[in-house]
């Protein structure tokens, strides 16, 4: 009996770690990696600076899809061999996973993360008003941080006067061009100065073929930045507007592109959960405007293989009468989070991730950092791999956020997200989506 | 205590370490949970340290003023009242088939059940693809005989939901024939020899003895079809996302949005007790449905 009694006890404890180990099964492999020093590491340092007691102390920072971009490791590396007391662990999560990872672990109330990098930017208003940030004002006054470094996007993080957050990456608009299929049709790459309807001519000579061999002029891809960036280049308006009606020329254009055939229909890619890398590295356009983070990919696809034709990069084309070298885009700011128990150095690793050397780091990685020097803009125009003559995508005149930094924003974008959706795919004309837009953008603002 | 007192605590003892682990469980990650939503359905908290505030009834005054609810009822309603007939009805049919000695029924009952056990991101992927509007093989075949313009299906906000509705029949419908199977194999011979004796033929045997003594059977399929309808989001989600627009949109990915989009906790968990409330009804009054049709069994 007794020992019936046993087995049926152990069984229910192997049952419950069973279950508990099942939980948990896959974190380790990503977040132990960064550790390999073969240290270690205190699990809850007691102090500030625990050097001295001679135990490491441990720093942790919150990464998105850490395996796929040197981004974070490269700085995280350079940062330990500055300051051997201390070990960074980076706790990875993947991209689209990110953000809501990052809410529940700072709702918890957890002294983990210490660093927290803001994947998308307008997310730090909400974390600033939850108090879940600490304010940097002060440090940076301590330590003389020169804000200009920044080209006005330090300035344009702050909160009521404040800096919670500084920039660690820009990333903003270019046009990438297959040099191979304009060679092949014999017209001209595309300049570095091209208003959108210039762009759009271009983009119709460009296409031709007829079924799978067809080579669509242009590319959109299904984001709404894909129109709304070009209406807001002049910086005049913004996507938390009362009335979004500033977006209607841009719309008429990727309609009319789209019916014409010159860009891949939207319901096509939508539907088809088409990448836009894909596209791109199988020649099936000519050009693509996207993201500064494009570069990256290009070179390390072409290197490993994955297509085999030279590319271009060029400014972004502008609406007309803005100055040529006006883009879109965006910083990755990095926070600290109110609760760490390391500010100090906490701080340091912020400091050092944003300053000029750790700009170099992220440029030698083919990384955009938010400081643009000539040293790190000669530093990325001459990657191995990069275009020669796209050196001019690299020089920015005026920068404009994709998103207000409002805490209303993610709200607002969601709901005007759902009309772009509409309005691209036919279901709604333009007149229609955008008056949708202004009322429950509205509410959504409200609320 | 007595040697037999003693000998059944111990018995009992044993029932209950094996009910423990799971009880845990269901207590810590279910029933507090629950318990903690009816409280969060009346205040306003944005899930930081910040405290909670009451706000009484006004969450769910909020949601009846909230066109994407709205639309999100609607369509969980839609979804449920053409998914819940079309699965029965599918289920039914193919376990009657099933169910006579055919050359390689286990073969067609593996088929049938498998879409069941298949990875809902790939299922979803995959008819994605076969609906795709442009080159997809449906819209190949529908205008191949002769449909100029067939529908844009994901789309199309008339269509997106239609697709979902067709999905979730064809995954579901293997897992409620092998529920009816079994009843199946419950139904006395007799019944069906007594009947053939009297003269009545394939159909009317199906309509005067299997579907009535079916009945307790399909009750529980209509409820456990209902709940599952209203509780439907995974297929949505990989799919399309609730779009285009808000055409696919349901009630969980309405709460879904409100708590980890817009960080609305407290009105999200409003409408969560709305769902819970419209499935509780539905429930209760199947269940008196049930207790009045089955009388006979």
């Amino acid at each position: 009996m007794k020992k019936r009694q046993l087995t049926a006890l152990s069984m229910a404890a192997v049952m419950t770690a069973v279950s508990l180990a099942g939980c948990g099964g896959s974190e380790p492999a990503a977040t132990e990696a960064p550790a390999a020093g073969g240290n270690t590491a205190t699990e809850a340092p007691a102090a500030d600076g625990g050097a001295a007691s001679g135990e490491k102390v441990k720093l942790t920072v919150s990464v998105w899809d850490n395996s796929s971009s040197p981004q974070f490791q490269c700085i995280a590396d350079a940062f330990m061999e500055k300051n051997p007391d201390v070990d960074v662990e980076l706790l990875d999560t993947q991209a689209d996973e990110y953000n809501n990872k990052v809410t529940v672990m700072l709702a918890g109330g957890d002294t983990d993360p210490d660093v927290i990098m803001v994947k998308d930017a307008d997310t730090q208003a909400g974390m600033q008003q939850k108090n879940q940030l600490l304010d940097l004002t002060d440090y940076i006054a301590k330590d003389g941080i020169d804000l200009s470094l920044y080209n006005g996007a330090a300035e344009q993080l702050q909160i009521d006067g404040k800096q919670y957050t500084l920039p660690f990456r820009r990333d903003w608009y270019m046009l990438f061009y297959n040099k191979d299929l304009f060679d092949a049709a014999g017209v001209e790459y595309p300049s570095d100065d091209m208003t959108w309807d210039e762009f759009e001519a271009l983009a119709k000579q460009m296409t031709s073929g007829e079924g799978s061999a067809k080579v669509y002029g242009s590319h959109n891809h299904t984001w709404m930045a894909m129109v709304a960036n070009w209406a807001i280049q002049d910086g005049k308006n913004t996507l938390l507007a009362e009335d979004y009606s500033f977006l209607k020329p841009y719309y008429e254009q990727a309609l009319r592109m789209q019916d014409e055939g010159v860009v891949q229909s939207y319901a096509n890619l939508k539907t088809g959960s088409i990448h836009y890398i894909s596209v791109f590295e199988q020649q099936q356009c000519a050009m693509i405007p996207m993201g500064s983070w494009f570069v990256a990919t290009l070179l390390q696809d072409k290197k490993d293989g994955k297509f085999d034709f030279n590319w271009g990069v060029t400014k972004i084309p502008h609406p007309e009468g803005v100055a040529a070298g006006s883009t879109v885009g965006s910083v990755t700011p990095i926070a600290i989070n109110a609760k760490t128990d390391v500010p100090d150095v906490a701080w340091e690793f912020v400091k050092f991730a944003t300053s000029e050397e750790g700009a170099e780091i992220l440029a030698d990685n083919s990384v955009f950092p938010a400081i643009s020097s000539d040293a790190v803009i000669d530093k990325l125009a001459s990657i191995e791999g990069y275009p020669e003559d796209g050196k001019s995508a690299l020089e920015v005149k005026n920068f404009v956020f994709d998103r207000p930094l409002d805490a209303k924003m993610p709200s607002v974008r969601k709901v005007i997200e759902e009309e772009h959706d509409l309005i691209m795919i036919g279901e709604e004309d333009i007149d229609t989506g955008i008056a949708n837009m202004n009322q429950r953008a509205k509410e959504a603002m409200e609320e | 205590m007595t040697s037999s007192q003693k000998k059944a605590l111990k018995t009992n003892l044993i029932g209950y370490s094996f009910v423990v682990p799971n009880f845990i469980g269901y207590f810590i990650f279910i029933f507090i949970p629950v318990c903690f939503s009816f409280v969060l359905s009346v205040m306003k908290w944005d899930g930081s340290d910040a405290p909670m505030q009451f706000v009484g009834l006004e969450n769910f005054a909020k949601l009846f003023r909230d066109s994407t609810f709205i639309i999100s009822l609607q369509n969980t309603v839609w979804y449920a009242v053409f998914t819940v007939p079309l699965t029965l009805v599918a289920a039914l049919l193919i376990a009657v088939l099933l169910n006579s000695k055919i050359k390689g029924m286990v073969a067609y009952r593996t088929a049938f059940f498998f879409p069941y056990v298949a990875s809902l991101v790939a299922v979803g992927a995959v008819w994605n693809m076969l609906f795709q509007p442009e080159f997809g093989p449906i819209n190949e075949f529908l205008k191949w005989i002769g449909i100029a313009n067939p529908p844009k299906w994901c789309a199309s906000t008339d269509w997106a939901m239609w697709v979902i509705i067709i999905v979730s029949v064809w995954k579901y419908m293997g897992y409620y024939m092998v529920v009816y199977l079994a009843a199946l194999q419950g139904i006395s011979g007799d019944l069906y020899e007594a009947a053939s004796i009297d003269g009545a033929t394939g159909i009317k045997k199906l309509w005067y003895i299997t579907i009535p003594m079916l009945t307790p059977t399909t009750f529980f399929v209509v409820i456990m079809l209902t709940i599952q309808c209203f509780k439907v989001f995974d297929l949505i989600y990989v799919m399309t996302g609730g779009g285009p627009g808000r055409a696919t949109n349901v009630l969980v990915n309405h709460i879904y949005n409100a708590a980890f989009v817009d960080f609305k906790f407290g009105y999200a968990s409003a409408s969560a007790l709305i769902l819970f409330a419209i499935v509780l009804v539905v429930t209760l009054i199947q269940m008196r449905g049930e207790r009045k049709f089955t009388d006979f069994v």
